[in-house]
């Protein structure tokens, strides 16, 4: 395999892997723009998105099959399902802190973690769930470049579902209020927004876009288990920080560079697999030195 | 501190005057310590049975030294201090000799205990390197120890003419060591490690180092950690369209590889402890087993059996149960064997050579590999 043609490989390998991380850290950036919470519960979720989506697909999978219509439809049932759950943590856990100091609520942020974790934990005994799909191993050859169909179905996927936040944030009047409320609680509350609503609706957007993630990961990489959310959700969290937090083209951004990053990491000459971390984290220090606020975040107050 | 030497000396006498005793009444006490409580008690359970099939097949052939066979369980519970109260009972009740010895943490504080109180211990489960070290020189390790797993990899590779090799780990102690002495070993065997690869724990993702293994194009992979991750391996290797050698090592022989890599899994070899399922010599065990048990007997039912009749063997040998002698049976033993294939020792009283098989996948479960 000639040079050009691993890096090609590795430019899709980290494509895939940084969709992933992208659609997670939406979630981190828009929770943080809106209520300034680093809400590490985050990347358990994704994990909680991927055994709902598994449940609704086996529920499913008898009337319309387990491709990828089936896995879309499981993916979507997962979306709203997660979403509700995520709404439903801000109003126990999260509401009652917000005028609390910050540290209390990422605290808390850490508890709703441990116990998302452990019920999954207590649910499944700690075992690997294999999730069964009809996905296949087929895909296109361009000259010696292999992709396969599965990964080009993720990465569009991801793609659509960023393109639609993006609509929604800029376009419509939830998305317009969304980026007020993370201007301005008070000022938003004079002109008449329902703040508490609108935080209501970020977490539900954040929340679903992880469990689609969790979802499409547990269908592409055909297993689950209840820590799987502990090493994406700190990845994730990384993108986010990279792209510049609360910034959403940053998460989008900081995601896909993570993903080439750990991808071309692994194929540095002289330094095998085991420094790719040490590699990514690096840059991740770089990009602290030189621009503290991430790549796209903005120094003014602005935050999404 | 004499002191102690002393009431261990006395021990020591009181269990050879047991030994008297016991001949007196017919019976010889064996020690059996395993665990049958806690996290591994399943496991312990099932080498107590095979113990318990070997203890009954010997005494109905007249038993040993014209003695019938009588077990003794000793519960370590898997744990380091429980184990030192089992070893302790099991003196005091005056066996002439134990077997056992699953969980190689309990196993490593007992083995002081027997050899003060001079009695043999066949090592029928725990594998650690750690045990070697600590055994006064009455310890009898018959399963293989991590770096015959390395040899057993390089014999199966040679065989299959491979010529180029990748190795990924998972960046833990057991698999970087199994890693570094499978590299090793297979440099010193004359082949090419072509890629040595670490991945994290946990990380679904691992198309990147598929990348740079194909690039390598070796004639085998050799995955060194367990299952789960092994599984999302195999399986995005072959989606990249890899066609060499798949090979797993101990750690990932579970049939729950199946579950994770599906059909990818197909053609994948492991590297295993002798199960009875794939031991020819074990068929009538088996029948046994489930005749008497009605399941399937557990991955170290055969060597706990082995290590009882081992133990007979040593016995008839020395024509005494005196320790020192049946310690140089034991010692002495050369080609002798039952069900997991021949034993003999090395020096430092671990198996003479590599006891592990070669599984191979198919339609979703493990056959031998030819």
């Amino acid at each position: 395999m000639s040079l050009s043609v691993i890096i090609a490989h590795q430019l899709v390998n980290g494509l895939v892997l940084g969709s992933f991380y992208a659609l997670v850290a939406l979630g981190y950036t828009m929770i943080f723009g809106v209520i300034k919470l680093l809400n590490f519960a985050h990347g358990d979720l994704y994990m909680v998105g991927g055994f709902v989506g598994f449940l609704a697909l086996s529920a499913i999978s008898g009337v319309v099959g387990s491709g990828w219509g089936g896995i879309f439809l499981a993916m979507l049932l997962s979306m709203i399902g997660v979403g509700c759950l995520g709404v439903l943590i801000e109003r126990i856990a999260y509401h009652p802190m917000l005028h609390a100091p910050r540290l209390s609520i990422l605290i808390t942020a850490l508890a709703v973690s441990l116990v998302l974790q452990n019920a999954v934990l207590a649910l499944t005994g700690g075992q690997y769930t294999a999730f069964h799909t009809d996905l296949g191993f087929g895909g296109i050859h361009l000259g010696p470049i292999f992709i396969s169909y599965n990964q080009m179905v993720l990465v569009a996927t991801a793609a659509g579902l960023m393109v639609a936040l993006e609509f929604f944030v800029t376009h419509t009047q939830y998305g317009r209020a969304m980026r007020a409320v993370a201007i301005d609680h008070d000022m938003c509350r004079l002109m008449g927004i329902d703040v508490s609503a609108i935080i209501g609706v970020t977490f539900f957007v954040g929340t679903a876009l992880a469990a689609a993630a969790g979802t499409m990961a547990g269908a592409y990489y055909g297993s689950l288990w209840y820590f799987m959310g502990f090493l994406i959700g700190l990845k994730a969290f990384t993108a986010a920080v990279i792209g510049g937090i609360g910034s959403i083209p940053g998460a989008m951004l900081g995601g896909l560079i993570l993903g080439l990053l750990e991808s071309f990491g692994t194929q540095i000459p002289g330094i095998g697999s085991a420094w790719k971390d040490v590699f990514a984290f690096a840059v991740l220090i770089l990009v602290l030195v030189l621009k503290p606020t991430g790549l796209l975040g903005k120094s003014e107050q602005e935050r999404m | 501190m004499k002191h102690f030497t002393r009431v261990l000396a006395a021990g020591a006498l009181l269990a050879m005057a047991g030994g008297a005793s016991a001949q007196a009444q017919g019976t010889l006490k064996v020690g059996v310590e395993v665990p049958t409580t806690g996290s591994e008690a399943t496991y312990g359970q099932d080498m107590y049975n095979a113990a318990a099939i070997a203890r009954d097949e010997i005494n109905a052939h007249g038993g040993v030294l014209g003695k019938k066979i009588q077990l003794i369980v000793g519960d370590d519970a898997c744990d380091p201090q429980q184990a030192v109260n089992a070893a302790s009972k099991l003196v005091s009740q005056k066996v002439v000799a134990v077997v056992g010895g699953y969980c190689s943490g309990a196993t490593v504080p007992v083995l002081k205990i027997y050899g003060d109180a001079h009695i043999p211990f066949v090592i029928t489960a725990a594998n650690s390197t750690a045990l070697i070290p600590a055994n006064p020189g009455n310890a009898f390790l018959i399963n293989s120890t991590g770096d015959q797993q390395a040899i057993t990899a390089v014999k199966f590779f040679q065989h299959k003419k491979i010529k180029t090799l990748a190795i990924v780990n998972e960046g833990d102690a057991y698999s970087q060591n199994l890693a570094d002495l499978m590299r090793t070993a297979w440099q010193k065997a004359g082949g090419k490690v072509v890629d040595f690869e670490t991945v994290n724990k946990g990380e679904q993702d691992y198309s990147s180092v598929v990348t740079a293994i194909d690039a390598k194009h070796p004639d085998a992979v050799f995955w060194t950690a367990y299952y789960a991750d092994g599984g999302l391996l195999i399986r995005q290797l072959r989606q990249s369209g890899y066609q060499g050698m798949i090979a797993v090592g101990d750690g990932s022989n579970s049939v729950k590889l199946f579950d994770i890599a599906g059909k990818a899994a197909e053609g994948v070899y492991a590297f295993s402890n002798p199960i009875a399922q794939f031991l020819p010599a074990a068929k009538s065990f088996i029948a046994t087993y489930k005749k008497e048990y009605k399941a399937e007997p557990g991955p170290y039912a055969p060597l706990t059996y082995d290590g009882m009749q081992l133990l007979v063997w040593a016995m008839k040998k020395a024509g005494t149960t005196n320790a020192a002698a049946v310690e140089k049976a034991l010692a002495s033993a050369n080609g002798v064997h039952w069900l997991t294939g021949p034993i003999a020792f090395t020096k430092k009283n671990t198996l003479a050579r590599s006891n592990f098989v070669v599984l191979e996948g198919k339609n979703g479960a493990w056959i031998a590999a030819k």
